[in-house]
């Protein structure tokens, strides 16, 4: 991966990327960590020795990981429903509409 | 032989006394209001209409700013109840994701398999489910019903 090209001038700012969590985004302190690590760093070392933090701030980019946890819980409520074990009004469980 | 043909007969006469005289001259249409008097009467119209738009207007105003103010004052309120309603929710979510997995190798509640969400927080901080997990347990009617208030209102 690479983040900035090898040799910057205006003409490679011109197209820069002006786009960051930094601007209070949701993932503001796992990109600041990291980001700050690779500049410790370097991209070479960095990719190795930050990736626990790589590992949460993917994490909270892509939200992978509660999105998977959404689905294996979603199998296993069709499977038990397809089984008969929950039935009725056990079925689900509605949060109100106007909560989130 | 003139007198032999005095039969009375209908002829084609003038009416007695002759004919009338035959208007020529122009009759130009009857003028109620001079132009000063339009202008006069336009005048008038606008500023009394302005003034009846301007009563209306001050009374529009103040019906807003009550509207905005009663909104402003009860806004944290809801606010709260809403806040307290999701972490109420939060808390069944859970009760019924350990009910759910109970038998299910390898799961452990609030994680996914073992594996913890956020490897860098201490293990009781709170992470905020995105709206799959909120509604992770709920029937699909439910998820359409917020889907549709968030996109479409």
């Amino acid at each position: 991966m690479s983040i900035s090209p090898f040799l910057r001038s205006p003409f490679t700012d011109v197209t820069g990327g002006m786009i960051s969590h930094q601007l209070l985004g949701r993932c503001q302190l796992e990109e600041a960590r990291y980001m700050e690590c690779l500049e410790a760093y370097g991209l070479e070392r960095g990719k190795v020795k930050c990736s626990h933090l790589f590992g949460d701030f993917h994490e909270c980019q892509t939200l992978t990981k509660q999105f998977k946890r959404f689905i294996a819980m979603r199998n296993e409520r069709d499977k038990q429903i397809a089984e008969g074990k929950l039935k009725g009004d056990n079925k689900y469980l509605s949060p109100r509409v106007d909560s989130f | 032989m003139a007198e032999a043909c005095q039969i009375a007969r209908k002829q084609d006469l003038p009416p007695p006394g002759g004919y009338k005289p035959i208007p020529y001259k122009r009759i130009p249409a009857r003028q109620y209001f001079s132009g000063y008097a339009m202008f006069a009467g336009y005048i008038g119209m606008t500023i009394g209409g302005l003034y009846l738009y301007n009563i209306n207007y001050k009374q529009v105003k103040k019906d807003q700013i009550e509207m905005r103010s009663a909104k402003m004052a009860i806004y944290p309120m809801l606010l709260a109840e809403r806040d307290r309603e999701y972490l109420k929710q939060l808390r069944r979510n859970r009760d019924a994701e350990a009910e759910l997995m109970r038998d299910v190798p390898g799961w452990e509640v609030g994680t996914y398999y073992g594996e913890r969400v956020y490897n860098l927080v201490p293990p009781d901080a709170l992470v905020e489910p995105i709206f799959h997990e909120y509604y992770a347990h709920s029937d699909p009617v439910e998820w359409y019903k917020r889907a549709y208030i968030k996109f479409f209102s």
